[in-house]
């Protein structure tokens, strides 16, 4: 509990760390199977690419490049097993539950790239349409076709199947299920088993296979080579289209947006609780997915000065934690701070009521950043740089103290040279607007959390 | 009377419904008027083809009057126009006569279009549904298009009327297009040649681009016409006398022209069955089942049922009209089967022809609203309400010149992203010198090296664009603003890096293996391309592109000099490895922003205020410093609220365990 390890530098090699945490991953049972699945992958890529340069054939190198993005995708789930294993450290103070996001991203968009180069390759062979030797075509196609269809159903890949309900569906699903929904409407016995949707990895195999079947019917019967690179035009779009939403939905998280189907309820939340007595105002709320499907997020509530800051805390994150599960709160009670005591450099507010024991942060600004005192601090139009972000996270809130007058303490704050405190200002949590004094932190969590005592603040966005 | 006038209401308030998109419950008996009309488009691509075959020996103005009497005359008969319904006023008649004069000229252009371009491809451009060209419209030139798919329906057939006119090689057209000044019938058909003429395209292409025009013109016409229709009681009394108008409108010239021109027709006789076929199946037949099946099915529907037919028709008879099978079905009889080469089916248009059916229908279906909103509740009322949230509507309110022009503005505002915009435009400049030279010399090495550049220009587009978007403001979303997605961008430059590091590598190796023998002359333009590169690479710090020309440079020199053809891809495996080391860094960082890490730059600093603040405690005289969050008060609210108790347990016991409830003082 006692010294707070931030910042140990690394012992042992990069290589060294990666052999510890894939020992760690390889001692779950689950992850034999995906590491044996990823063994066969590679040898299938092999066997793949070396067909694709002896048919010389674009069609099956664009239908390759699936089989590498599997490759990608077990590499993924794999990430994400690591990821249930990891305890949030000091430096990714967040948690390592974004990793599986950002595998998401990077490997859905490396295989926009691959197809990207497909389409690039395919219109130099448009100019030039090369011989295609049928030979291993259909062989690879099927060999390529089982494992991909083997892979995919036998594999619980959780966050490729997350990403894949959530997006609203590739344009190819929305075709499928148009058309279908269509013939349903004519035949109505078929609905059982169209109408679920189908996992767009498994559609795009399939819609792959078939087309490089025609290639090989088309180009065995009339040796018209064109067909090949048109497959492999229309297996890279098929690409685009199934991978395009869900980079944009991981992208999304990765950004740090709101997801907009929970728009509607935090508003009634934040309704909810600007409505509470004593709460004046919520402001500069934030509100970001921060894996998938976790929600991370962060409020300013300011409040009246005779409140009860505890309670509008207790009320405030009982709230709102039934949605947001990483919540930081930070209640500012600024009434009590009059203008005329801010022309004093420091000290001069500190007060104290009664019954709270408040310690006001002393005035760490430099006269030329404070803003103009109000009681009501203007909300920034543009987000400047976050304090809310700035806050100190989950252990560095110097919430409560009692007996401050022993020791003006901000005095042994306010020393450091200009940049020093400039940091503090950010790092730390006193807000950059002047008048915020007295603020509580309160956050609530998932409960194994409360453990963890060794966290720093968030990074900034 | 009255009965027939509310009958037309009806009908035209059930068209505005479905023009609404109000789901109406006709499940029952919809299959036998989707097989009618099906039929009836079937029939109309049988009509037309005949009729082209009819414009080879009938002058064109001809073959209309021709067709006008005949649909004049049964539509006469059926509706008794002049019997039935209410009295015509003069104004009526003018506008009539504005009717029939602008169908006159669409039809005019239709069937000239016909001439051009052949029955096939008059189909595919003609036969679209008002509602699919009211769409493609909207998507075209509002910025409220209706969504992403329709905007992809929209580009499907654009690119469809382009495989038209670029992919398609109509032989006999184009050699038609060498006289276009030759025999011409009448004066009308040589103005339009010499138009099409004047704007230099092949005649067929001219065709293609008439047709487009004609499509949009018929579209006009038939919503313009609309309200008329609802004066005169109904469309098919309208129509009947229009016909006939038309009929009377296009006497005089018809007896000129018999006059003037001697007429290629050997004997009238024979092409009576023919123009009747003609008359019944491409103007009555279909204007009936038409405005029958508007009624009875969605106009969505009715959008696709119908074009799908007509153009897999159209593309059947297109490949099999000249053959013996048909026989029975053409009226003109050739005597002998002289191979056709007009308007043969051709790559183009087959692909242009799914392109036209797959946009046909995606931009029929009606377009879902309600997908992006989040449900609310419930209205009094009982319907469902959403709430539309998204950035998407807050952008798409811009139209797309002036997006453009704003953005160009704010791209040249800062200087960086100025720099990437000079760079870009270069970089595109060149690549369309060097495309262009290619195509003109036939060199193609140097287009497959103008693509290559235009797969490179794509990452500098992304990076443009990700500056201009970091500077928009925050939204609801977005709610920390835009900021991230230039690292976001960074990231994804910097995936693409590697992969052209890594096909690079492997072409290299494969190379290493092998060594192609290189074309000594055009390296001599790629050096000096490349010094050029280089230069401005130097000149704008792009580290990618300068190291690739010093390679390139290097390599070219040695190949020149002492033959070494090894050269090649040793420099270019260097290149890769290089470019390789250079970005890993780069995702590092990336990487690291886009998982919330600490800041590196900041670990330090952040450390020490942290001692700091444990220096000032420990003075203070709290030694063992532990990190606790809340007061009594707070657990006695939060275990006092009903919900989350469990947690609130857990939290107090975690509590206990730490002692340090004594009094008020609980340092976090």
């Amino acid at each position: 509990m006692g010294t707070i390890h931030l910042f140990r530098k690394p012992q042992r090699s990069f290589f060294g760390k990666l052999l510890e945490e894939f020992r760690l991953v390889a001692a779950d049972r689950r992850s034999w199977k995906i590491l044996l699945f990823g063994s066969i992958n590679l040898i299938c890529t092999g066997f793949l690419l070396m067909w694709c340069s002896s048919t010389n054939s674009i069609a099956l190198t664009a239908y390759t490049y699936l089989t590498i993005f599997d490759l990608f995708s077990l590499i993924t789930c794999l990430i994400s097993y690591w990821v249930m294993m990891k305890k949030p450290s000091p430096v990714y103070s967040f948690g390592f539950e974004r990793l599986e996001v950002l595998a998401v991203f990077a490997s859905t968009v490396l295989a926009q790239l691959g197809a990207l180069f497909i389409l690039k390759e395919s219109a130099e062979r448009f100019l030039e349409q090369p011989e295609i030797h049928t030979g291993r075509l259909l062989v690879g196609t099927f060999v390529a076709l089982s494992f991909n269809l083997f892979t995919m159903l036998s594999i619980r890949n959780k966050p490729f199947t997350y990403v894949s309900e959530a997006v609203l569906g590739s344009i190819l699903q929305h075709h499928i299920s148009r058309k279908s929904r269509n013939l349903c409407g004519i035949i109505p016995g078929l609905s059982s088993i169209f109408l679920p949707r189908m996992n767009p990895f498994v559609l795009i195999d399939l819609a792959g296979a078939f087309a490089l079947c025609i290639t090989y019917l088309l180009i065995e019967i009339n040796n018209y080579f064109a067909i090949d690179t048109a497959s492999a035009v229309a297996i890279a779009l098929m690409t685009f289209g199934t991978m395009y939403p869900m980079s944009v939905y991981s992208g999304k998280v990765l950004l740090q947006t709101t997801p907009p189907h929970v728009i509607g309820q935090l508003d009634k939340l934040i309704r909810e609780v600007s409505t509470l007595d004593g709460v004046l105002e919520v402001r500069n709320e934030h509100f970001w997915t921060l894996g998938f499907g976790s929600l991370a997020g962060s409020v300013h509530v300011r409040i009246r000065r005779d409140a009860n800051e505890q309670m509008v805390l207790a009320h405030v994150t009982n709230r709102l934690y039934t949605l947001v599960s990483t919540l930081t709160v930070q209640i500012f009670k600024d009434d009590w701070v009059r203008p005329a005591l801010l022309s004093g450099p420091v000290a001069a507010n500190v007060l104290n009521f009664s019954d709270h024991h408040i310690i006001p942060m002393p005035f760490l600004k430099h006269a030329d950043d404070v803003a103009p005192v109000t009681s009501t601090p203007a909300k920034p139009s543009s987000p400047p740089p976050e304090f809310s972000f700035n806050t100190p996270g989950k252990n560095a809130n110097p919430v409560l103290l009692l007996n401050t007058q022993t020791r003006p303490y901000g005095l042994g704050l306010n020393h450091g040279h200009t940049q020093y405190s400039n940091m503090l200002n950010q790092g730390l949590g006193v807000p950059g607007i002047g008048a915020t004094q007295g603020f509580r932190t309160g956050f609530t969590n998932l409960p194994h959390r409360y453990g963890n005592n060794n966290r720093i603040g968030q990074p900034r966005p | 009377m009255t009965r027939q006038l509310t009958k037309w209401t009806v009908d035209n308030r059930l068209k505005f419904q479905l023009s609404l998109q109000l789901p109406v419950d006709n499940a029952a008996g919809l299959t036998k008027y989707i097989v009618l009309l099906c039929f009836t488009k079937i029939l109309k691509a049988v009509g037309l083809f005949e009729s082209y075959d009819l414009l080879k020996v009938v002058h064109i103005v001809q073959f209309i009057f021709i067709l006008k009497l005949g649909t004049a005359f049964f539509m006469v008969l059926f509706q008794k126009p002049f019997s039935s319904g209410k009295t015509i006023t003069k104004d009526q008649w003018i506008k009539i006569f504005k009717h029939a004069v602008a169908g006159c000229i669409i039809s005019l252009l239709w069937f000239f279009g016909l001439t051009l371009c052949g029955p096939l491809r008059t189909l595919l451009l003609f036969e679209h549904s008002d509602i699919v060209v009211i769409s493609l419209l909207s998507v075209l030139f509002t910025s409220s298009g209706g969504g992403p798919a329709k905007t992809r329906g929209a580009a499907f057939f654009i690119i469809a009327v382009i495989c038209l006119l670029l992919f398609d090689n109509d032989d006999l057209m184009a050699k038609m297009a060498e006289h276009p000044e030759g025999h011409h019938d009448s004066a009308l058909t040589h103005m339009l040649y010499t138009a099409i003429a004047f704007l230099g395209v092949a005649d067929h292409k001219g065709g293609v681009l008439l047709l487009v025009l004609a499509l949009c013109c018929k579209v006009g016409f038939h919503t313009a016409s609309r309200k008329l229709s609802i004066d005169m009681g109904g469309a098919k009394r309208l129509q009947a006398l229009s016909q006939l108008v038309s009929v009377l409108l296009l006497c005089p010239w018809v007896i000129v022209l018999s006059v003037t021109t001697e007429s290629k027709v050997e004997s009238w006789f024979s092409l009576i069955m023919p123009f009747i076929t003609v008359i019944f199946f491409v103007m009555i037949l279909d204007f009936y089942v038409d405005s029958i099946c508007l009624v009875k099915i969605e106009v969505s529907k009715y959008a696709c049922y119908g074009s799908f037919p007509i153009f897999i028709s159209a593309l059947l008879f297109g490949n099999f009209w000249t053959h013996p099978i048909t026989d029975q079905l053409r009226a003109i009889n050739k005597p002998a089967h002289e191979e056709s080469t007009e308007h043969v089916l051709s790559g183009g248009v087959v692909v242009s022809a799914v392109f036209f059916i797959l946009s046909a229908n995606i931009l029929s279906s009606p377009s879902k609203r309600g997908q992006k909103g989040t449900f609310i509740g419930y209205s009094p009322e009982g319907t469902p309400l959403y709430n539309f949230m998204g950035d998407a509507f807050q952008h798409s309110s811009q139209s797309i010149p002036r997006f453009i022009k704003e953005s160009l503005k704010q791209i040249l505002e800062e200087s960086d992203s100025r720099q990437i915009f000079y760079f870009l435009c270069l970089n595109l400049l060149f690549t369309f010198v060097e495309l262009f030279y290619g195509v003109l010399t036939n060199s193609l090495g140097l287009i497959s090296d103008g693509f290559h550049m235009l797969f490179d220009c794509s990452a500098l587009v992304m990076g443009l664009f990700a500056a201009l978007m970091s500077r928009w403001k925050a939204t609801r979303i977005f709610s920390y603003g835009y900021g991230r997605i230039e690292i976001l961008s960074g990231f994804i430059n910097g995936l693409f890096l590697i992969v052209i590091a890594f096909f690079v590598f492997m072409e290299s190796v494969a190379r290493l293996i092998d060594p192609p023998e290189l074309d000594t002359n055009m390296l001599t333009c790629i050096l000096i391309f490349n010094v050029l590169i280089l230069l401005i690479g130097v000149f704008l710090h792009v580290l990618a592109d300068t190291l690739g020309s010093i390679g390139v440079i290097v390599s070219t020199v040695l190949i020149e000099q002492f033959g070494w053809f090894i050269a090649d891809p040793l420099c270019s495996l260097f290149i890769a490895v290089l470019i390789f080391l250079s970005v890993i860094p780069l995702i590092k960082d990336a990487c690291q922003v886009l998982l919330l890490r600490l800041p590196q730059e900041h670990e330090k600093e952040l450390h020490t205020a942290l001692e700091k603040v444990t220096g000032i405690l420990k003075d203070a005289g709290i030694n063992n410093l532990t990190i606790q969050v809340e007061k009594e008060a707070y657990f006695q609210h939060m275990s006092g609220l009903s919900t989350g108790f469990h947690d609130v347990l857990a939290m107090t016991k975690q509590m206990e365990s730490m002692k340090y409830c004594k009094d008020d003082t609980y340092i976090m």
